[in-house]
């Protein structure tokens, strides 16, 4: 493959990155009663009226003929298991619950009497319940024989509408050849590299191998000045996550002299009256670093764009 | 297609990057710049004369929402129609065909990429489960995929010596496709020998995220004569989708791959699936594999292995198949990129002149598409 980026050595530069987001998750119907008979140690199953069939756990629709289920019943702690699997970390098993037509995932027990298709199992209940599917802690082997459970009518139960939930990603972004050479240049001589298109002569920051307008590679790294003009800019009133500075500030888009590109950054170095009051679109602006000792190699290095009024006729 | 109303719609080009178990010096838009700049690269096609670019990937995987959006410019997307499918590429493959066979592009590029290498794959997969009743569990692919295999071996009179043989020819195959990198080819005993991480899967026999890219081009009839001698015809396309909740599964079965191909094969007008001279399938382990041949038709319920012996009619993933090599979110593409490049004969001399290809995505295959081609 005639590829150079392809067949360049593999000098990874990576950049850790975490995406957190909060949720409040809404259980609907059946997931929220089912989760609130867990509490109470019962295991709940929904009735499809037009299939006769008994679904464990309790679903808001028929799987199968997509019709509203109906009535809630409190199924037997017994079941039998109809499959299985080890992990590292968790033995997970489908289980039909006696009286059931569907099966139930869940976990079975670790250590103990090892369990196969066909085991006859029964539940185990956590000891504090957490509005969660562990409440029901696990399955375990059953072997006193005892006779298969009915399945009984529940009386009202109140279902859990919210559950609070979090997720949490990690990520290892990989810079590439042109994101790693633009933050190795700025890390060790402070200059914004940008690459330029052979055909439409533009020069794109950050660099990148194809010129999005003309899809042909581009040609070479060339550096780009620390000033430009203002091509647009706001003022930040409000609070978000992920915001790295506090507002008020000035949010700007910057096209640098000798590129061809926006690049996003912040107007500072007034206060935000005399900012709102005196910026204006195609004013010059030009960069202000951060100390020296302060760099990280990043567009962050620059602390801020500063207007230069003066200019202004 | 099956109307004449209806543009015949051609691959006419593909191309791929090499698949890694990481490209860590790299990014998504070097690795798809690179796949697409190679698929338009001797066509005589210019990026100009793309009407429209479908692409696959996850946001999960990627790590940013809307990901597609700050890849537009590797695509050749700029201003041009664009659209995101969130799943396997294939499914993008079938969203593009509906596009030309519908007379609103002549040429239409579609795109899909993954580099599971920067994020963690039991989290991917842990996000498509329920919040409430599966995900709670530690549910992940790698769970699924030993579920999945109890139930097939349990329901099936396939054993685990099957899967060990499916597995060991896949890598064996993957060994000779210079597009798939692997450090070693592990034998039947290697894989024999790697621990279960799901019983009874074993490590060798899930399959392996790997990065990477492919671009696959298609044209009307008419582009595509002009453009190649050997335009190779999509002639039918079907998709389904399994219930959400793997315990509502057919057990050892994988109905919703049958349906998808039954559509695909009734559009293509072709009534013995046993005449396919060529498939590429996914399979998210060896049982996997083996329950989505059964499920085209390709072989007896159990029987899977029997399309891995010596002098089988199809040739089944000749490439080594998604067990060597899962480009989450590209491997159907890669499956219809393979095949397409066999039957036009880009690949050596070639036998087939028709194909099953078949793509899946979700957590235990939970949505499929199988696509039939034609020289």
């Amino acid at each position: 493959m005639s590829d150079s980026l392809l067949t360049g050595i593999d000098d990874a530069q990576v950049l850790d990155a975490n995406i957190a987001l909060p949720y409040t998750l809404t259980t609907g119907r059946a997931a929220g009663t089912f989760l609130a008979g867990l509490g109470d140690k019962r295991i709940l199953a929904s009735r499809c009226d037009t299939c006769a069939r008994t679904m464990t756990p309790a679903q808001d629709y028929c799987n199968r003929c997509g019709e509203p289920s109906g009535e809630f019943l409190s199924m037997p702690e017994t079941g039998t298991v109809t499959a299985i699997t080890r992990t590292e970390s968790v033995t997970l098993a489908l289980i039909r619950i006696d009286g059931s037509d569907t099966d139930l995932m869940h976990r079975l027990s670790s250590g103990g009497p090892a369990a196969d298709v066909g085991t006859r199992v029964r539940a185990v209940w956590a000891d504090t319940p957490t509005q969660s599917m562990l409440d029901l802690d696990c399955f375990t082997p059953d072997d006193s024989g005892a006779e298969p459970g009915t399945p009984s009518p529940t009386g009202d139960i109140e279902p859990i509408t919210e559950i609070p939930y979090a997720i949490d990603l990690a990520y290892r972004h990989s810079y590439g050849p042109h994101y790693g050479r633009l933050f190795d240049e700025l890390a060790t001589r402070r200059r914004i590299l940008g690459s330029k298109c052979p055909q439409c002569r533009n020069v794109l920051v950050p660099p990148r191998e194809f010129c999005d307008i003309c899809f042909v590679r581009t040609a070479q790294h060339v550096d780009v000045a620390d000033t430009g003009v203002l091509q647009a800019f706001s003022i930040i009133h409000m609070e978000f996550v992920g915001q790295t500075r506090k507002p008020p500030y000035v949010y700007a888009e910057i096209v640098l002299d000798g590129s061809a590109t926006r690049l996003i950054h912040t107007v500072g170095g007034h206060d935000v009256d005399t900012l709102k009051e005196r910026l204006s679109i195609g004013m010059p602006v030009r960069a202000v670093w951060k100390d020296a000792a302060d760099t990280r190699g990043t567009l962050d290095d620059i602390d801020h764009f500063a207007p230069v009024f003066e200019q202004l006729p | 297609m099956g109307t004449n109303t209806l543009e015949r719609v051609a691959v006419v080009a593909s191309a791929q990057t090499t698949l890694r178990e990481s490209w860590s010096s790299l990014q998504h838009v070097d690795l798809i710049g690179s796949a697409v700049s190679s698929a338009l690269r001797g066509t005589g096609l210019r990026m100009q004369d793309v009407d429209v670019v479908i692409d696959c990937g996850s946001d999960v995987l990627d790590g940013r929402s809307i990901s597609n959006c700050g890849f537009l410019g590797a695509m050749g997307a700029h201003h041009k129609e664009e659209s995101r499918v969130e799943e396997d590429g294939l499914f993008g493959a079938l969203y593009g065909t509906t596009k030309v066979a519908s007379g609103s592009a002549s040429v239409a590029l579609i795109v899909a990429y993954s580099k599971p290498s920067e994020s963690s794959v039991s989290a991917y997969y842990s996000t498509l489960t329920d919040p409430f009743y599966q995900r709670a569990l530690g549910l992940d692919h790698v769970g699924a995929a030993g579920l999945m295999a109890n139930q097939y071996l349990t329901t099936s009179d396939a054993d685990e010596e099957a899967l060990l043989r499916i597995a060991a020819e896949a890598w064996r195959k993957a060994g000779n496709n210079p597009w798939v990198e692997t450090a070693t080819v592990p034998t039947l005993a290697d894989i024999e020998s790697s621990p279960y991480v799901a019983d009874p899967v074993r490590g060798l026999q899930l399959s392996r995220p790997v990065d990477g890219a492919v671009a696959v081009l298609l044209a009307t009839e008419q582009v595509a004569h002009r453009l190649t001698e050997r335009p190779v015809w999509i002639t039918g396309m079907g998709t389904a989708m399994e219930s959400h909740f793997l315990a509502d599964r057919k057990p050892g079965e994988l109905e919703a791959c049958q349906a998808a191909a039954a559509m695909a094969t009734r559009r293509a007008g072709i009534s013995d699936v046993g005449s396919f001279g060529l498939a590429e399938v996914s399979g998210t382990s060896a049982a996997g594999e083996a329950m989505v041949v059964e499920a085209l038709g390709l072989a007896h319920r159990g029987r899977a292995v029997d399309c891995y012996e010596d002098g089988a009619s199809v040739s089944v993933n000749p490439s080594g198949g998604a067990l060597p090599a899962d480009p989450i979110m590209a491997t159907g593409l890669v499956r219809l990129h393979e095949a397409a490049a066999r039957l036009a004969g880009r690949l050596g001399d070639e036998a087939a002149t028709t194909a099953l290809v078949h793509g899946a995505g979700g957590l235990g295959m939970q949505n499929h598409c199988v696509f039939t081609l034609e020289v």
